[in-house]
């Protein structure tokens, strides 16, 4: 390990510096609160010479991506960046994309998705992105932005994978939020990430065909069978990968991260920033004798099914927090961890749905702990009742907002 | 009682509207039909497949008709096609149509269960009643008339439904409805086997499919170099040298590059790749180019 310096950073200082460190050559960029504060600082060291790359401002993020995925595949390191409705109107490309097999790198920055519109965040952008073939990390610290940028890029770009990665992270929360972040060497981060070398690159000389028409249902059910096995062996790639990173900056990252679960009897399921909440909730607990204990989806493509099987198997209670709703159905995460340990003989009990944090919504750490409460009154039931997560002050404070509004309006 | 019926015809031809008269004509006869169609994006020329399903039950199936009783082959050349795979799965003692003046074509297909073979010339009919070789009419007609169960006067009034739907002139539909009947009064049902075949079924386990390194992509930069597009024609463009004057307009105008220039700038027509858009026809100011029925596949 050579030198490591350490700076309060916001979680886009630390997505810039992830695609600084990572040496991308090629930024197509469109700006959308709250990811522009990134394009931003890149596009200052672009003119200050700091970092010898291409930024591009393009008239959409569509356009941005279908940049993005072309020069990935003329053998360009990629980086971009957006949230919420420019995420969704690029959406279309990001399954393109995948299908070129094209491993470039997508920074999400969360915001609830309109309408009603709002700018802070939950996952119902990300979670849309959920089956494009984009290999998913969620951040919860600004550090693991930066950590999980590098190694985006590496299991993107790992031979046996070839697909593009998305790293989450939390508007507000983590985005405009500064924290201490250590920032590796130049030199090891590119000993850590070795320039991209592209298969079957083309150029305006050497035309190559990508994600050529199939219209033949054998032939395209083959690609994605292709594409599923890749996006599955990421998992292990990921792990090696992080196990080299561990060695070199001393900072783990499982797929699965666990906190106090260990012996716990009720664990709480949740991903990105929120789970530093869910943390403290959870020592809090553990301070009152509660056997309470958390797991945090690092990985959310693919989804780490059999670590989430192990690490919750045996336990009395689970809760699954989603910052997201499917209007209709519920939580997102909620049925793949349900899907994850069907089959296991010594499932939980109990495994109940959590919604909360939508918008943005804070949480309490009251809330956190009233999470386990919930679980462990329910254990036993069939039906367990969902839990929609509102503190009274804030419908009461809504309501007021409501009544306001209509005044106004009569 | 089933009775499945599949068209193969060449993007233009109308083997869906075809599919779509014959469905249209057993259901005035009051029984149960489902007709569909699959093709790739449109094209003009590139083969079409389109089925229609007869029964006097609930039709409990969908899509490829994977066992035909009765194929209706709309252009001959398709049995060159290996794309688009005309005799597939035909039954025991099923019926293959030929749109063609004569049998010869499919002797050079080497079918191992014995069919019926029936044929006429679709093409010439239609040439002689609406003076384009469309035959979605002529086609549904001579299906309707093999299978037995449609009487005239319904396949008169279904060829009126699908024609008027797309929009044609009332001069048009008429025209089509002689050629039908023309069509129908030449041939004469045939019975159709329609015993339950049986297919094994192999799944391909996904270690094969997924053998190698799992990343398979198509990097090619293009195939049309290794596709005869030629056997799309329908009418062959032929220059007449003496009437050329090497203005080069079919030149300009060919929008497959199929036209290269002699010495002297009159045109070569490459027959491997000219799709018969006869643009070249149609543009040419000294009217040197002529027409002529395609009839061989190569």
């Amino acid at each position: 390990m050579t030198s490591t310096r350490s700076m309060l950073m916001t979680g886009n200082l630390a997505a810039a510096w992830g695609a600084r460190l990572g040496r991308a050559d090629y930024i197509p960029a469109y700006p959308i609160t709250p990811q522009t504060e990134i394009i931003e600082t890149i596009a200052k060291w672009v003119r200050t010479g700091e970092i010898d790359a291409k930024l591009v401002q393009m008239e959409s993020e569509h356009s941005m991506l279908t940049a993005a995925g072309a020069a990935s595949l003329a053998g360009a390191r990629v980086f971009t960046a957006t949230s919420s409705q420019g995420l969704l109107y690029a959406l279309e490309m990001l399954y393109n994309i995948a299908g070129w097999r094209a491993p470039m790198v997508l920074v999400n920055v969360a915001r609830a998705l309109a309408a009603p519109i709002t700018l802070e965040p939950d996952h119902n952008d990300i979670l849309a992105a959920r089956d494009s073939g984009f290999l998913q990390f969620h951040a919860e610290t600004c550090q693991e932005v930066l950590d999980l940028i590098l190694l985006a890029y590496r299991v993107a770009e790992d031979s046996s994978v070839l697909l593009p990665a998305i790293v989450n992270l939390d508007g507000f929360y983590l985005s405009f939020t500064r924290e201490k972040v250590d920032l590796p060497s130049e030199e090891d981060a590119a000993a850590f990430l070795p320039d991209y070398k592209p298969v079957n690159p083309f150029s305006a000389s050497n035309p190559v065909s990508k994600g050529a028409t199939v219209l033949n249902g054998a032939l395209y059910s083959y690609f994605k069978y292709h594409m599923h096995a890749s996006s599955l062996r990421a998992r292990d790639v990921f792990e090696k990968a992080s196990a080299e990173f561990e060695r070199m900056f001393g900072r783990s990252y499982s797929p699965v991260e666990t906190f106090m679960a260990d012996d716990a009897e009720i664990v709480l399921v949740i991903s990105n920033s929120f789970s530093t909440i869910g943390k403290q909730a959870v020592k809090r607990l553990r301070n009152r004798g509660i056997q309470a204990g958390l797991i945090k989806l690092r990985m959310l493509r693919p989804f780490p099914s059999s670590l989430v099987a192990r690490y919750l198997s045996g336990r009395r209670g689970v809760a699954v927090f989603d910052q997201n709703i499917s209007l209709g159905f519920g939580g997102i995460i909620y049925s793949e961890v349900l899907t994850s340990l069907y089959h296991r003989r010594n499932r939980p009990q109990l495994i109940l749905p959590v919604i909360g944090g939508l918008g943005g919504k804070q949480i309490t750490i009251e809330e956190m702990e009233r999470i386990f409460e919930a679980t462990k009154n329910e254990l036993g039931s069939e039906s367990p009742e969902p839990l929609f997560l509102m503190r009274s002050e804030e419908l009461e404070r809504t309501m007021n907002l409501v009544k306001t509004a209509k005044e106004v309006h009569s | 009682m089933i009775i499945r019926v599949r068209f193969h015809g060449r993007g233009g031809q109308g083997a869906k509207t075809a599919s779509r008269i014959l469905g249209t004509s057993c259901f005035i006869e009051g029984l149960n039909v489902q007709d569909s169609p699959v093709y790739g994006a449109e094209r003009r020329g590139a083969p079409v497949t389109a089925f229609t399903r007869i029964s006097d039950e609930q039709i409990l199936e969908r899509g490829y008709v994977f066992d035909p009783d009765l194929i209706v082959v709309m252009d001959p050349t398709l049995l060159d096609s290996p794309a688009a795979r005309v005799t597939d799965g035909i039954r025991k003692k099923g019926v293959i149509f030929l749109n063609s003046p004569s049998v010869t074509h499919i002797t050079k297909q080497n079918i191992a269960s014995d069919f019926r073979l029936v044929n006429f010339d679709l093409t010439n009919a239609a040439m002689e009643m609406l003076g384009k070789p469309i035959i979605s009419s002529a086609s549904a007609a001579a299906a309707a008339r093999l299978i037995g169960m449609v009487k005239e006067s319904s396949l008169e009034q279904a060829i009126e439904t699908e024609l008027e739907e797309i929009g044609l002139s009332e001069e048009t539909i008429e025209k089509n409805v002689l050629l039908g009947r023309k069509v129908f009064s030449s041939l004469e049902p045939v019975e159709l086997m329609t015993e339950e075949s049986s297919r094994e079924l192999k799944i391909a386990p996904l270690e094969l499919i997924l053998e190698g390194n799992g990343l398979e992509d198509i990097t090619a930069a293009g195939n049309s170099s290794v596709s005869r597009t030629g056997s799309w024609r329908i009418f062959k463009p032929v220059v007449d040298y003496e009437k050329c004057t090497a203005c080069t307009v079919c030149y300009a105008y060919c929008p497959e590059s199929a036209l290269t220039l002699r010495q002297d700038g009159k045109p070569v027509i490459d027959y491997d790749n000219c799709k018969g858009c006869l643009i070249c026809y149609r543009e040419c100011p000294p009217k040197a180019i002529t027409l002529e029925r395609e009839v061989v596949a190569f």
